[in-house]
């Protein structure tokens, strides 16, 4: 499944790797993307085993804040 | 106590908070320094400071530990560590702060170039009410299943697309269609998610919801189009990815190599490119952002970057230069007619009634025509079917590029160029070509109409100039666009009036498919960088040709969109000079970011290995020139 994050508080490239990695990390997650010059956080997940808010919550914990949107 | 653990977990009010309160720490450290209170409290308030605002760094640097990633934030949290191991309170205060600081500030100022979307995005509508076995249910919009139908009261926005089933409404479409003005929408009606309901109710069937919705593929076609890098950025991007390790070690084997601990921990600190990363992805966000605001949609980075060279543009006339909604301007007739049985009366502008002959020359020609489907007898047959029914011609025959032959009753109709009736045997007077060439030169594509040999009269359509076409032009060469040409398939005669009236460098007529973009490759052959505008399917293969693809948005097709680097959302063709404008400007804020940024990275490498610069001045530097880089961009987002 495809889940969809924005977040606004991106500041320097270097922070996309550190996403992309620590939702990675997450048992259930098979791709993470993060576009930084739009906020946008695209991750491809199953989600029997790792839902949206855990998404959110893998985000904060590598430092920014990000909600689960639509589009 | 419970809003102080909300703060801490929230990573920007806890970063917000740190940096406030280790800058206080700093100010009071100096004050007892240097100025009043207990000298013997500057150096553990320093320390105090480096501390708290390190304490974010720090666990910042963790995660990204344990994401096995190699961050800036290590680095600057093994220099601060250094500074204070050595000593240096004041340098690790100052690092810390000053990254902190830098960080909030970049990250704001950054959002600010995000936020033209954020008007389209804030356009999506929260809720949606759907009617459910007969009950209003509130739902998120794309919890809306197709072909349900939801209500959309007054003040408030529709939430899906879809067709309206019940109800009339004046609606406001600007955010998708570009229409400034209000549109009124009746059962049968189409509507867009994003739109607004000005006064009345509408049930709206739902067609498309979420993520299908109109509203929300203008905004993925414009993030799509931010995201996209510029060529400079990927090899940018190359050099970022050696420059952080490289730095690592340059600063490991200076350390081992001089034993000065300092200059190592400095190296640490610019150790991140900073400016050079982020130089030219906040032009292109910005500059898309603000054409996207201005219904220009541009396809991605590369495309801006060739639009704002382009020094040919080439137009298409019928549909781009012109409205592309032919009508019928004049009726000239030239001899009596047979009287067509019942018909009713058209009057001319002044009120008085047209002369019967007149009549009978646009009857005739429209039962002609009423079969046709080339795109003058839509306006014949329509401007006839105001004086009364238009019956259906016998039998037709087209013959290609000259006109149309049919019968009616014990009629002969014919419709079409001199060349028609010389086929056909009808001889053309003096006075039928001179009325012809009359009309020709006003622009108006005309026809001769004859009736069992005789001709009755002649027919003027005009395709008329776009409000603004004129303007466009002089303000395309305003920005320095040098050569300026039209490209059709029309006739000399009809096409030279209109190029006249744009104000075009150069007119080529007659031109089949394959002619222009023959015209398109010669320009680009003589060093021109070659703009083409156009909407229908004909003009696909030249706007894939030229180097940058114009079409015109609500206008245009599917295929022109698709291939072409630019949109014009509008069929406004004021939006050309502009967006060549906006993508000239959007260059040099790249250009200017990018001599900035190298200027700053060599000059703080240099600096720090000749020793002049210690920690606390490079993160400064550092800092300030990547601020002045995302300020330049946002500069953008009111050019």
């Amino acid at each position: 499944m495809k889940t969809l994050l924005r977040s606004n508080e991106l500041s320097c490239p270097s922070c996309i790797k550190k996403i992309e990695r620590s939702l990675k990390a997450l048992d259930g997650v098979s791709e993470a993307t993060v576009h930084f010059t739009t906020g946008r956080i695209e991750v491809e997940h199953d989600p029997e085993r790792v839902g949206p808010e855990a998404l959110v919550e893998a985000v904060r914990s590598a430092g920014y804040n990000s909600r689960v949107a639509p589009f | 106590m419970r809003h102080l653990k909300r703060l801490w977990r929230d990573p920007a009010r806890r970063r917000l908070a740190l940096t406030v309160s280790s800058g206080a720490l700093i100010g009071a450290s100096l004050m007892a320094g240097h100025g009043p209170g207990p000298e013997a409290a500057a150096y553990p308030l320093m320390v105090a400071a480096a501390l708290v605002a390190g304490s974010d760094i720090a666990s910042r640097a963790w995660s990204s530990l344990r994401a096995r990633h190699v961050g800036i934030e290590l680095l600057v949290t093994i220099a601060a560590g250094g500074a204070l191991f050595i000593g240096e309170a004041w340098e690790a205060a100052a690092v810390t702060f000053l990254f902190l600081l830098g960080a909030t500030l970049e990250a704001h100022t950054m959002e600010r170039t995000r936020r033209t979307l954020r008007g389209l995005l804030e356009l999506a509508p929260e809720s949606a009410v759907v009617l459910r076995g007969g009950r209003q249910v509130e739902v998120p919009p794309q919890a809306v299943a197709r072909g349900e139908v939801v209500i959309v009261r007054p003040g408030a926005t529709i939430p899906v697309d879809g067709v309206v089933v019940g109800g009339r409404a004046s609606v406001d479409e600007h955010a998708v269609t570009g229409e400034s003005l209000a549109v009124e929408k009746g059962t049968g009606a189409p509507v867009y998610a994003g739109a607004i309901v000005q006064d009345g109710l509408l049930r709206v069937q739902a067609e498309g919801v979420g993520a299908e919705t109109t509203l929300a593929r203008i905004i993925r076609r414009v993030e799509e189009a931010q995201e996209e890098r510029v060529p400079v950025q990927r090899f940018i991007d190359r050099f970022a990815r050696w420059y952080t390790p490289a730095i690592i070690g340059l600063s490991a084997a200076a350390g081992a190599l001089t034993g000065d601990v300092r200059l190592a921990l400095t190296l640490l600190v610019i150790g991140c490119p900073g400016a050079l990363v982020i130089a030219a992805p906040v032009a292109v966000v910005a500059g898309i952002g603000r054409a996207a605001q201005r219904g220009i949609l541009i396809k991605g980075g590369a495309h801006l970057e060739r639009a704002g060279e382009i020094t040919a543009l080439a137009l298409d006339k019928t549909g781009t230069l012109t409205e592309g909604r032919p009508r019928l301007t004049e009726v000239v007739a030239l001899s009596p007619a047979p009287a067509f049985a019942g018909g009713g009366a058209l009057t001319g502008a002044d009120g008085s009634p047209w002369g019967a002959a007149r009549q009978e020359v646009l009857r005739w020609a429209a039962v002609a025509e009423s079969g046709s489907e080339h795109p003058l007898a839509r306006p014949i047959v329509e401007a006839a079917a105001e004086l009364g029914p238009v019956p259906q011609a016998e039998d037709a025959r087209i013959s290609a590029g000259r006109g149309i032959t049919a019968t009616y009753g014990d009629h002969t109709i014919a419709v079409g160029t001199p060349g028609l009736m010389e086929e056909l045997g009808i001889e053309v007077s003096g006075e039928a070509r001179a009325v012809l060439e009359r009309l020709r030169r006003g622009g108006r594509t005309a026809v001769l109409v004859a009736l069992d040999g005789l001709i009755l009269g002649v027919l003027g359509v005009a395709d008329t100039l776009r409000a603004g076409a004129r303007g466009a032009v002089e303000g395309l060469r305003r920005v320095g666009v040098r050569r300026i040409e039209m490209l059709t398939g029309d006739n000399l005669q009809t096409a030279r009036a209109i190029a006249g009236a744009a104000g075009v460098d150069a007119l080529h007529t007659e031109l089949l498919p394959d002619e222009k973009l023959a015209r398109i490759r010669e320009l680009r052959r003589e060093g021109h960088v070659v703009a083409m505008v156009g909407d229908g399917i004909n003009d696909a293969p030249a706007l894939a040709a030229a180097d940058v693809g114009i079409a015109m948005g609500a206008a245009g097709t599917d295929v022109a969109i698709e291939t072409a680097s630019v949109a014009l959302m509008g069929d406004d063709l004021g939006r050309l000079p502009e967006a060549v404008r906006l993508s000239r400007a959007t260059l040099r804020v790249i250009r200017q970011n990018l001599a900035v940024a190298l200027l700053t990275v060599t000059g703080l490498l240099l600096g720090v290995l000749a020793g002049h610069v210690d920690m606390a001045g490079g993160m400064l530097v550092h800092q300030l020139s990547v601020l002045l880089v995302v300020l330049n961009g946002v500069r953008l987002l009111r050019a």
